[in-house]
């Protein structure tokens, strides 16, 4: 493999920009009434060029009112996911570590489902109050994993597993004994949906996103020297306390955002980053644009996939990235251990 | 040179060998250093390491010797700032080690481990160009220049064939060379290894310290091993310094340090010094029960 | 790198998520009242409603009621009942239809119900610009409130009223027949293993008041889970279940018979099983008659005396309430129920 430059960097990364932009102008062609490419070059050319009166109205709707704040919410979530994942697994120096090891979605879970029982009417109860959730679990376990003024790892560990048992036991027991009723929709919830339209306007969660990307970016190369362990990379000049705190505040901001707004969608946070490990090595100066590229795709490909093959209904998008991740999970365990 | 405040208990039987190589400025000075653990209801410091002093200079290789649990890792980790002394000061070049911010000793100062856990398989060229990272700021991607200190350093430290290799697929003497040379890239101004010789086989344990002392004597480096092999330290090393228990009972010339009576109290066991004909003692342990 | 990082940081600012304005927006919208639907929100209703889709199958019986099926542009996979419904074009299921078949459905209203839909598509459709009315049937009068409303906001006020007034008066009828009978202590057995029941805020558990029977099980939850301890200490007279086939309902008592705990059950070795069509689990009109069917298992004897007008016609439906326990597999349900 050769060293890494900017130039390559730059690559890589517009390469995988290149395959996302391909994946979504595809993807808002598949639905249940599927569009032509012709048609649908020439809807988003009257839409760039002020012509949109032109466009029948039921295009107009389906594409820009159901399927493009969707691909964009699921490019969001992929990217946060995964950029998440591959912090957690460098932070807790673990390869099985997911965006929810530490308990951050059974807070958010909490927070929706509390917010369902006291205030069911108002619209953007839900992803506020599963923030609010994700935020109040991450302060808990970062008072767990605390040692001695720095993030202990194993402690963050240990204290994340508990949170997340804990919690997930006190939404078992409030799901059986409120009303069934308006808990239906928690399922869906739980198991990550892309359906529930996000009151927040898409485009400060992608702010909120690449600011917080960005700052995990600025410690990829301490994290490069931490992964070697904690010893190590303080001889080589590495303030190993502040490297851990950012990178946990960055990882839960970017998994409370993706939970609260689409529930837990599994095996991306784990996946994505091994995937792109395989292809372009584990230099977390590559890996991060390449894993929040790399899950955006995949996220993406996953949610087409999920309202399209089993059309009139739609399936849960965590459901698609089980059936597909469980077999990629193992794939990549049986080639780590050959 | 600075000698410890006891003197030693009798002279030498032969002339101390004449060092190697003429000894630079100072590096390291250890002065009056102390560091206790705190025990765990509040009662009085348990002493891991009583007050010493001493220097170490620039082309010299250094020994720390003593039996397990005489203080000295404690002792490497106040040098290499790791631990805040309890009294007195390390000092590097007039600074004070443990003020300073991890980058800036890590310009300074290279720490060997052991051994390395990877989390992830990475090739050893990559490996050794990590030890760039305390010069580079913040994002920037290694330079040619880079590339070229860290090749230096693998050949250096004997690894040059292996840089292609993964980390993970090659064996352990091999591994403690690219760990080596991983500090070197670091172009420190001192060297400290603590008990590299652990996991070696012989061979790869003489050619290590024969390695540090080549290196120790042509380059700006000052090297502070510490180990508990008596005899490659007095091949070696070009000063000894002997704990026993905390307490630093001697810093000289191996010539010096290895007193019979002095070493049998130390280590615990009999055992015959000899001078061999450079003037090296060498130590012999006896079968024989105390 | 950091050119990169500019980049992606100006994506936002291309992230349209507004839904431009298409062909034919400059048309006047059609006159629309505003009306407050049973969840409590406030709904533009177009005063012309002549495409409807239907989000759950209660509503859609409810608009084949009305007599207003022609109007019905789109159901769902579970509306079954009437028949014809199962031709009319789908848009999926009831948790997660899919948007983009109620779009090019083109309706003027969607009928969606608190009991079967989730708030999110309700909101989701109302982003895109459609009204959603949706129903939430708690009682028996509910429902036929529900039917009422329907009735005038969609053009149908005559039959909403005539069929409303209907059932009401049958529901009369009943009350009058079973006044003197003491209601009987039931269990209504939503699935058996594991045992669930229903609350008593669900419109389930006032049907089966109207039927002359009470549910022994009170408590807030809306599905609770038994333990079938808990039924025998309460000794019901009798159980309650809702099935579409005899021959299901059939199975599942034999089956149940040799359960320990059900096979001590007063009610199981007395055979006092009623057994309901599963329209007693929709809140539509159908209900009415599903009670009517329960009443007469229940209370057999407050429908010997003489009919009342009207009456003759049902009298040879349903089972005669007790049914003995080696005759289990020949219960009978009304007609309507077979399908």
């Amino acid at each position: 493999m050769r060293p890494l430059t900017p130039k390559r960097l730059f690559v890589i990364s517009a390469a995988l920009t290149g395959i996302l932009l391909l994946v979504a102008v595809f993807s808002l062609k598949f639905g249940t009434r599927s569009i032509s490419l012709v048609e649908l070059f020439r809807i988003l050319r009257d839409t760039a060029m002020g012509r949109s009166d032109q466009i029948d109205s039921d295009f107009r709707l389906i594409i820009f009112g159901i399927r493009l704040p969707r691909i964009v919410l699921a490019m969001i979530v992929g990217a946060a996911l995964s950029v998440a994942g591959a912090s957690f697994q460098a932070l807790l120096r673990n390869p099985l570590a997911d965006p929810y090891v530490l308990g951050v979605s059974s807070g958010a879970a909490l927070g929706a489902i509390l917010s369902l029982i006291v205030a069911a009417r108002s619209p953007g109860a839900t992803p506020f109050a599963a923030f609010v959730g994700a935020a109040a679990a991450s302060a808990i376990v970062y008072f767990l994993g605390r040692r001695g003024g720095s993030l202990d790892s194993f402690a963050l560990l240990l204290g994340g597993v508990v949170t997340a048992s804990f919690l997930s036991a006190v939404i078992m027991f409030l799901m059986t004994t409120i009303s069934g009723r308006d808990l239906r929709g928690m399922a869906f919830w739980l198991m990550g949906d892309l359906t529930t339209s996000s009151p927040i306007p898409l485009r400060w969660l992608l702010l909120v996103l690449v600011i917080t990307i960005g700052v995990i970016y600025t410690t990829a190369a301490d994290l490069n020297l931490l992964l070697s362990g904690e010893q190590e990379a303080m001889h080589l000049g590495v303030d190993v306390a502040r490297v851990k705190l950012v990178v946990f505040l960055g990882a839960s901001v970017l998994t409370g955002l993706a939970v609260s707004v689409s529930g837990a969608i599994g095996y991306v946070g784990l996946l994505v980053p091994h995937v792109m490990r395989l292809f372009f090595g584990s230099d977390y100066r590559v890996l991060i644009p390449a894993t929040a590229l790399g899950g955006a795709i995949a996220i993406v490909i996953a949610d087409t996939l999920a309202r399209t093959i089993v059309a009139p209904t739609e399936l849960p998008v965590g459901a698609m990235t089980a059936m597909v991740g469980a077999p990629i999970f193992i794939l990549l365990l049986r080639r780590r251990l050959s | 040179m600075t000698v410890q405040d006891q003197t030693p208990a009798q002279a030498p039987a032969a002339a101390p060998a004449a060092p190697l190589t003429r000894p630079g400025p100072v590096r390291i000075s250890v002065d009056l250093a102390s560091y206790a653990y705190e025990p765990e209801d509040g009662a009085a410091p348990l002493f891991t390491l009583e007050a010493t002093s001493f220097e170490v200079c620039q082309r010299e290789l250094v020994a720390i010797l003593g039996p397990n649990g005489s203080g000295k890792s404690t002792l490497l980790k106040l040098i290499s700032g790791t631990l805040k002394p309890l009294s007195g000061r390390v000092q590097l070049e007039g600074l004070e080690v443990s003020r300073l911010d991890a980058r800036t000793r890590a310009q300074r100062i290279a720490v060997v481990q052991q051994e390395t856990s990877l989390l992830f398989p990475i090739r050893v060229w990559e490996y050794v160009q990590q030890g760039r990272h305390p010069h580079n700021r913040g994002l920037r991607f290694e330079s040619k220049e880079d590339g070229e200190i860290a090749g230096h350093a693998l050949a250096e430290a004997g690894a040059e064939h292996l840089r292609d290799r993964w980390m993970h697929r090659i064996s352990g003497g091999e591994k403690q060379r690219v760990i080596l040379a991983r500090a070197l890239t670091q172009q420190p101004l001192l060297l400290l290894l603590d008990e590299p010789t652990l996991h070696l086989d012989i061979a790869a344990q003489v050619d290590l310290l024969r390695r540090l002392r080549r290196l120790a004597a042509a380059s700006m480096y000052a090297v502070v091993v510490v180990t508990h092999e008596l005899n490659l330290a007095a091949e070696f090393a070009d000063r000894i310094v002997l704990l026993d228990r905390g307490k630093t009972l001697r810093v000289g010339t191996p010539a010096e340090v290895y007193q019979q009576d002095l070493l049998q109290q130390v280590f615990g066991t009999l055992l015959h010094v000899d001078l061999n004909r450079r003037g090296v003692p060498k130590v012999v342990f006896s079968g024989k029960e105390a | 790198m950091w050119l990169l990082l500019a980049l992606l940081a100006a994506a936002p600012l291309g992230a349209q998520t507004n839904i431009p304005p298409g062909k034919g927006a400059s048309r006047v919208p059609p006159a629309t009242i505003a009306v407050t639907d049973e969840a409590g929100r406030s709904v533009q209703v177009p005063a012309e409603v002549r495409r409807i889709v239907s989000l759950a199958p209660n509503m859609t019986e409810l608009v084949y009621a009305l007599g207003l099926q022609a109007k019905l542009v789109g159901v769902t996979d579970y509306c079954d009942y009437p028949p014809e419904a199962r031709t009319k074009p789908r848009v999926g299921g009831t948790m997660n239809p899919s948007l983009e078949q109620v779009v090019s459905f083109h309706p003027d209203l969607v009928l969606a119900s608190k009991q079967s839909n989730r708030k999110e598509t309700v909101e989701n459709l109302e982003r895109l610009g459609f009204a959603v009315y949706t129903a939430d049937a708690h009682t028996v009068a509910d429902v036929l409130a529900s039917l009422r409303r329907l009735g005038g906001l969609l053009g149908a006020r005559e039959q909403g009223e005539t069929l409303a007034n209907d059932l009401q008066r049958r529901l009369s009828d009943l009350e009058r027949r079973l006044a003197g009978h003491p209601p009987q202590r039931v269990v209504f057995v939503v699935w058996p293993s594991p045992l669930i029941s229903i609350g008593r805020h669900t419109f389930l558990a006032d049907a089966l008041r109207w039927a002359g029977a009470e549910s022994v099980v009170d408590t807030p939850q809306d599905w609770p889970r038994l333990s079938i301890e808990e039924l025998i200490r309460q000794e019901p007279e009798f159980l309650i279940f809702a099935s579409s086939h005899a021959d299901e309902s059939a199975r599942t008592f034999e089956d149940l018979r040799e359960q320990p705990g059900w096979r001590d059950l007063k009610a199981m070795r007395e055979g006092h099983i009623a057994v309901v069509s599963e329209a007693v689990n929709r809140p539509s009109p159908r209900l009415v008659e599903a009670i009517e069917q329960l009443a007469q298992q229940l209370h057999p004897d407050a429908f010997r005396a003489a009919p009342a007008r009207g009456e003759e016609k049902r009298e040879n439906r349903g089972t005669s309430g007790r049914v003995p326990a080696s005759r289990l597999a020949k219960v009978q349900e009304c007609r309507s129920c077979v399908r």
